[in-house]
Formats: structure tokens, sequence, C-alpha cells
């Protein structure tokens, strides 16, 4: 009933058109930064590393690279997608209408979670001649990256809903989600850092994902990806209970 | 009237806004089936927020709001649906072009695509919008942005019409091609409530009227009834009597 509902559809077809049409902004410049990643990280700095846990490098922080383009590009999509629509009231248009605020949710969450699926896959697809990546887990993979994406992209709902001004918003991406990505073991395995920041890391949220996708893919990682994936099917809930209740209850939308 | 189920029965209405503003002071209001109703006051009277609680851009404290005989908050879906509202802000969707603000507005509303597309062809003609329906709505000037916003509030086929101060910043010609278009619907069963600040187009379109102030309402009646009442000669008198005598206070 949810999903079926024309309602709801059309509000999906809308988040995905928003940065389909847009997608000299929203894809293509995200790509070539990830392609610019793996150019300096992986060839030119990748050269003195060689290997990781017995993985070449470049192949070793390619999941990583991937899913960090798609953590970032799911929170952003749904942040701006709400906070624009907020900005110049049109979201009044659909919290008027027949859907439910549930439904309004979930909508602007997996907008956000295809663009970030979109990017991920782009970023795979991308590397895969430098580094010719066969996938150990593919099923893993998918579930893993569908779930990290919705789990992002919910928060960014929550955020761009609660969002008062465009600083709050490019807060989020360059303050809070990019650092947590590049110290989420993007780049490097936790075993290579001190006892301290080691466990400062298992409290980063994006770590567990990247962990996780690198397990999938390359059959490798440096926690048990099983409790990992609870980690973060724990957080998918966090994230999207926060944004149902701020569009439900929220001081910005309603008054 | 009694067995005919209203268009609208508010009753005892309450807002309160988080600054303290008592913005509707346990309105009640019934509105006809059909009928032709016009709500004015001063700014600030609560028309907006009255409009607002119906449609739960709000949140009222108290009171009830049942749309032809649905509960607004308990059976939104079926009240929403009966509901078209041309807001007082222009608020379109700056991604989307003219005929897609039509066509998503509809689908929101659950009409099914090839209906709407009808629908879409119909009100873009009638609103003089062919032209413009692949333009982006964010590149259009204020009076066709106005004229999108009330082809949209229609492409549901809503039983009841809100139209929140429609012709602010509106050139004269689009202002009786509206009216004109407006009869037209009303004529043919569509209820309208109307906020509008120009008191002497209210005079010869609504039925009825009621004055709110300070978020209650001070008066109620056919625009006959008021002038009687009030010994006026148009409903300007009407509303300096009743308005001019609650700000006196």
């Amino acid at each position: 009933m949810i999903l079926t509902d024309r309602t709801f559809r059309t509000l999906l077809n809308r988040e995905i058109l928003r940065f389909t049409r847009v997608w000299m902004q929203t894809i293509v410049p995200q790509l070539l930064t990830s392609l610019l990643y793996l150019v300096v990280f992986g060839i030119a700095l990748g050269g003195r590393i060689k290997e990781i846990n017995g993985i070449p490098y470049l192949e070793y922080i390619l999941p990583g690279i991937a899913l960090m383009s798609l953590i970032t590009n799911s929170q952003m999509n749904s942040s701006w997608s709400v906070f624009d629509a907020k900005r110049e009231r049109y979201i009044d248009e659909v919290l008027i209408s027949p859907m439910s605020d549930l439904q309004i949710t979930l909508a602007y969450s997996l907008g956000g979670m295809l663009r970030g699926v979109v990017m991920g896959a782009g970023v795979f697809l991308v590397g895969i001649p430098f580094v010719g990546v066969s996938i150990e887990h593919p099923f893993l993979l998918v579930f893993i990256g569908l779930l990290a994406s919705f789990t992002f992209s919910a928060f960014g709902t929550m955020v761009g809903a609660l969002a008062t001004k465009i600083e709050h918003i490019s807060f989020l991406t360059s303050v809070v989600i990019q650092p947590l990505a590049f110290l989420g073991g993007v780049f490097y395995s936790v075993e290579m850092l001190p006892q301290s920041l080691k466990l400062a890391t298992l409290l980063n949220p994006i770590f567990h994902t990247v962990d996780a996708t690198r397990y999938a893919t390359l059959g490798i990682s440096d926690v048990n990806p099983y409790p990992t994936i609870a980690i973060v099917l724990l957080l998918a809930a966090l994230s999207f209970a926060g944004a149902w209740w701020t569009i439900h209850r929220g001081p910005n939308l309603r008054y | 009237m009694t067995g005919v189920t209203p268009a609208l029965r508010i009753e005892k209405l309450t807002k309160t806004y988080s600054t303290g503003l008592l913005a509707l002071d346990g309105v009640s209001l019934e509105i006809e089936s059909g009928k032709f109703f016009g709500l004015l006051g001063p700014n600030g009277a609560g028309k907006t927020t009255l409009i607002n609680s119906v449609v739960s851009l709000a949140r009222p404290d108290s009171g009830s709001v049942e749309v032809y005989g649905k509960d607004a908050f308990r059976e939104f879906r079926e009240a929403r649906r009966m509901i078209g509202l041309s807001p007082q802000e222009i608020n379109l969707d700056k991604f989307l072009t003219v005929e897609e603000a039509l066509l998503f507005h509809a689908g929101y509303y659950g009409v099914p695509k090839v209906k709407a597309k009808v629908r879409a062809n119909e009100l873009l003609e009638r609103f003089g919008l062919v032209g413009k329906r692949d333009q982006r709505t964010n590149t259009l000037s204020g009076g066709m942005k106005r004229r999108v916003l009330f082809a949209r509030a229609l492409m549901h086929d809503p039983k009841i019409l809100f139209l929140d101060e429609p012709t602010a910043g509106v050139d004269v010609e689009l202002r009786y091609k509206l009216w004109e278009y407006i009869r037209e619907l009303n004529r043919g069963g569509l209820t309208i409530l109307l906020t509008t600040h120009y008191l002497e187009e209210a005079e010869a379109l609504c039925e009825e009227i009621a004055l709110i102030n300070d978020g209650k309402i001070a008066a109620q009646g056919t625009s006959g009834d008021l002038k009687e009442h009030y010994g006026a000669r148009n409903i300007e008198e009407v509303y300096m009597k009743v308005i001019g005598h609650d700000s006196d206070r």
C-alpha cells in the first residue's frame, strides 16, 4: 500500500527527476572527485604502500572510495532536496496532499538512496579498468550499499527538515560526513592505527559501513562483518525514525 | 439545513503560535456545499492560519474540522483529496516545467496519469499557459506563476477550493478572467472559500461573508444581511464598522 500508492510513487519519481535532470551538477563532478582519489591515493601514493592485508593498495581502497561517494551523495541529495523545498515552501504542496508523513519521509529517503547507489556503482565501474575487482559476496555488497545509502539519505532528510540556514547543510557535509568518511578506514586498515585511535574509529558509524563493504567486495575486514551489519541496520532504523519524526512533528515544516 | 453535510465544518478551533500569539480563538464556521464564501479581515486576523489548520500546515491546539463529513485529521487522506488550495505565497516546484507541475500535483493526489494529462491540457488552455507548458516554473513572471497556482489547485478536481488572497499582485485582466472562471466553477457546484483584501470583489462574488478579527469571527451572514444589520451601504462600511470598532478597543 505505502509503496504502490500513486501519491508516494509520484514524489519518489520527482526526487529521481530532480537529480537526473541536473546530472552535470549531481553526478559528473562527484564521479570526477572519486576518480581523482583513485589516481592520487591509489596510483601516485599507492606505489609506496603496495598492499594491505595481502591486497594491492588500489584494490584495497576502491570499495571504501565507492562507499564514501555513496554516503556523501545520498545525504547531500535528500538534505538539499528537503531544505530547498522547505525554503521555497513547495514542500507545502506535498505536506497538504493525501500522502502520509511516513510516505513523504520514505520518498525523500529512497530518492537520496538511489542517487547514492548510482554514485557508488559508478565509482566501481570507473575503478574496474584500474584494478579489475572481482566481488567476493555480490549480494552482500548490494545489501550493504542499499542499507548504507538509505541510512545516510534518511539522516540527510532529517537534517534538511531541521536546518534553518544553508550553513547547516554544508556543515553536515563538510564538517561531519566528509571527515568521518576520511577517518572511517577508507584509505587504511585500522590495524595500522595506535590503540586509542583504533577504539575511536570503532565509534565512527562510517567505519562500519566501509569495513562491511570491503568484506563484501574483497573478503577481508578489520572487524567481524556480521555484528557490523547489525550496527548498520540499527543506524538505518534510527536515522529513518529521526527523519520521520522531523517530517511528522519537527518544528520547521508545520506550525 | 439539518441532514445536509456541510462542505466545511470548523468547531471551536484554537491555535496558539510558539511565540504565544493566539491566532485562532475558538473559531466555529460552517460552509454549505456549493457556496461562494468570503473570509475577510485585516492582516494577521487569522485567515491564513484558519486555512492552514484545515490542511494541517498549522497544528491547532484544539477544535475539530470536517470536510464533507470527513475528519480533517483522522481521515486526512479523504479530507485532503477534496480540498484544492491556491496559497497566498507562490510555492511552485522550481525543478519542474509548468506542465510537470500540474501532472506531479495530480500524482500527489493519486489521479491516474491519463486523466491527469487530459485535465492538464484543459487547464493549460483555460489559463493561457499552453505556450509556457515546457518552461521551468522559476523562469515565469509573477502573474504567470499565479496562473499555474490556480491551475494546480484544480488539477485533482477538488470539491472545495481555498483561494487565499489570490489576486494580490495580479493584473486587472487576469483578475477579471479569474473571477469569471471561478464563478463558472462555483455555478458548476464547486464550493469556494475566498480570502481577500478587495472588499468590493468579495461583495460581488460571495454569497456569504464572515469577518474575522483577532482570531475570532466578528460577524457573519449574506452580504444583504450584514448591510442591513449594520445599517451600511456596502461591505466596506460593514467592514469598517465591525473591524474598525474592534480595533478601537
